[in-house]
């Protein structure tokens, strides 16, 4: 902003002539003149707009044109969510892409619901038959790969639902495992505690040996019979064919007489060929030796 | 997957006798040369959704717009749909009333054409479609004739040879944000359930001229802005926001270089200091006596806990 010591004014003039004009005229005033341009008129010729749209309109009957103008079908989910419908109202927000959309969506059902009784009367049928065979808008093989990616979807969402059901399962597994630990562990600390004061002499009473001695069976049962139900685990059991159970050898380089009689392993070639070249040709990847490589290098 | 269509036409239950083809209306559908593949497609597009359109080559840009008009009469065309691509960034679209009548210029945007996967409808080809039209084309003079311009040139005349006599999908038309949103929607269930077929895109309407290609402007969108501007406006504002950044770097830069004033020394500051009195130096020359540390005696902690039992 700066701070204007003489009236400012705003000339609608375009041209320089028009400038030396308006002075020699006596229009223009002292001050500082600002050039601006004149607002842009924009057309907008209604009675032109109306005349043409007489000439131009043809009365069609309404068969020819099945045209239907109508504001979009009532919002059955706003509705019952009791929002304020602000489309019905007034203005649509194009940029909320899904009212926008819906919007769209219901204007075209209340339009289908009006024209049904239209068309119903002048017999022209929504519905083909089963037998009508034609060429559709898009290809078989389109409406195929349509299909496919729908049901691709599908499933994708069906597996990650899964993998995070499995993920809570082995969560909640967890927890329930450690706390299970953690109680043996504390109720093993109290025993040994317990047996140590009574050994050092610092109580005298003999009760915590009957109640633990009860309570342990019990549980240790209990919980072995549960673990013993599914054997060991499949890494486990993979393990175990992998690695063996630690003792025995492999056992694999044994004389049996299975072993003696298996000649699936003999190379004729090999066993008559005297040991000659080596696979290709022992040369052709050979590296030349360090008085040739000199030499090389010193001629090049 | 095709029949003949004239023989099943008499056996059809909604249809009593094949009728006379009355209302001839053609529509000429073609580009300008320089279109990309997504205009190419969407015109195709419309030709299979509208059975009376014809085809015709890419015309050349230089020649004059009123030569469309000879095109379309050459053809046999009463209406006309014209693509024109500039800078292979912006699609233009004309729709015309071909010998004498009103013709409009709109910026087609937001194109989706058939083969979206998404758009998951299908219909006959051929088959006549319903026009559905916002109840906002009947308020302003300039959206009543772009209604009667569509109405015309979109639905496919009654008996038309290449037609299917069933009705199975609807066009709407819609205004919103200023523009022309066009949707087209498979009839599933008589009650009303829609699947989108596509293509779908979005009109902004530049001018509406009285005659075909050319002629008195009737009307100009006050709230069009050509894609140049808008482009140009994108531009200007980030390299103003490049500057305004670069700017307020270089003052704070400014400031911490310019030289600092120096606060003057205030002379009565020391009036009021008085000087410590001068204690005697102490030397020491005998070291300090060496300190002795008694240790708490503790008793055990069994010794304790029976202590405390007793």
């Amino acid at each position: 902003h700066f701070y204007l010591y003489e009236k400012v004014n705003i000339i609608h003039l375009h041209f320089i002539a028009q400038l030396q004009e308006a002075f020699a005229a006596g229009l223009l005033k002292p001050g500082m003149n600002v050039l601006v341009d004149k607002p842009k008129k924009l057309v907008n010729n209604v009675e032109g707009l109306k005349q043409c749209l007489a000439d131009f309109r043809k009365d069609l009957p309404w068969v020819e044109r099945l045209d239907l103008t109508n504001l979009p079908a009532a919002n059955i989910i706003s509705q019952a969510e009791e929002k304020a419908s602000a489309p019905a109202a007034g203005e649509l927000d194009a940029d909320d892409d899904f009212q926008r959309e819906m919007f769209f969506y219901r204007q075209a059902q209340a339009t289908i619901l009006e024209a049904m009784p239209l068309l119903n009367r002048h017999s022209i049928a929504t519905k083909r038959p089963e037998d009508y065979f034609a060429e559709m808008a898009k290809s078989d093989q389109h409406m195929q790969k349509i299909r496919k990616k729908l049901i691709s979807k599908q499933m994708i969402m069906e597996r990650s639902e899964k993998a995070k059901k499995l993920r809570e399962q082995r969560k909640f597994g967890k927890k329930v495992q450690i706390e299970v630990i953690q109680k043996r562990q504390q109720e093993k600390k109290a025993m040994m505690s317990a047996v140590k004061k009574y050994q050092k002499g610092m109580t005298d009473k003999l009760e915590f040996l009957e109640g633990d001695q009860k309570m342990n069976k019990e549980s240790s049962q209990g919980s072995k019979k549960a673990v013993n139900k599914k054997g060991p685990s499949a890494k486990r059991k993979y393990k175990d064919q992998k690695f063996g159970f630690g003792g025995k050898k492999s056992g694999k380089k044994w004389n049996t007489k299975e072993s003696y009689n298996d000649v699936s392993g003999f190379r004729a070639k090999i066993a008559h060929g005297k040991g000659g070249k080596k696979g290709k040709g022992g040369k052709q990847n050979k590296r030349p030796g360090k008085s040739v490589r000199k030499k090389m290098k010193n001629r090049s | 997957m095709d029949q003949q269509p004239s023989a099943d036409r008499e056996k059809l239950p909604g249809r009593s006798i094949s009728g006379k083809w009355t209302n001839k209306e053609r529509v000429l559908i073609f580009s300008s040369r320089g279109i990309n593949f997504r205009t190419r497609h969407l015109m195709q597009d419309l030709r299979t959704m509208m059975p009376h359109a014809k085809a015709d080559t890419k015309m050349d840009r230089k020649d004059k717009l009123f030569v469309i008009n000879e095109v379309c009469e050459i053809k046999n065309c009463n209406k006309c749909l014209y693509f024109e691509a500039k800078k292979k960034q912006d699609l233009y679209m004309w729709i015309s009333n071909s010998p004498h009548g009103p013709s409009a210029k709109f910026l087609v945007q937001n194109i989706h054409t058939l083969a979206e996967l998404k758009l998951t409808g299908n219909c006959l080809k051929g088959s006549r479609p319903l026009l559905s039209f916002d109840p906002k084309f009947d308020k302003e003079p300039h959206y009543a004739l772009l209604k009667e311009l569509f109405i015309q040139t979109f639905s496919t005349p009654r008996y038309h040879p290449k037609s299917q006599p069933f009705v199975d999908h609807v066009f709407t038309f819609t205004i919103a944000d200023n523009r022309i949103w066009f949707r087209n929607y498979q009839i599933i269930e008589e009650d009303g359930s829609l699947v989108e077929i596509g293509p779908r895109f979005v009109l902004n309407l530049m001018k509406i001229f009285q005659g075909s290609f050319g002629g008195p402007t009737l009307y100009e969108n006050p709230d069009f802005r050509s894609p140049n501007m808008h482009r140009r406006e994108m531009r200007l504002a980030a390299a103003a926001k490049v500057r305004e950044k670069q700017m307020v770097k270089e003052m704070q830069k400014g400031k911490k270089t310019s030289a600092k004033e120096d606060l003057e020394s205030d002379v009565t500051a020391d009036v009021f200091l008085t000087p410590a009195e001068e204690k005697p130096a102490d030397i020491q020359t005998e070291a300090p006596e060496p300190k002795v540390v008694k240790k708490k005696q503790k008793a055990f902690k069994r010794q304790r806990m029976q202590m405390a039992r007793r």
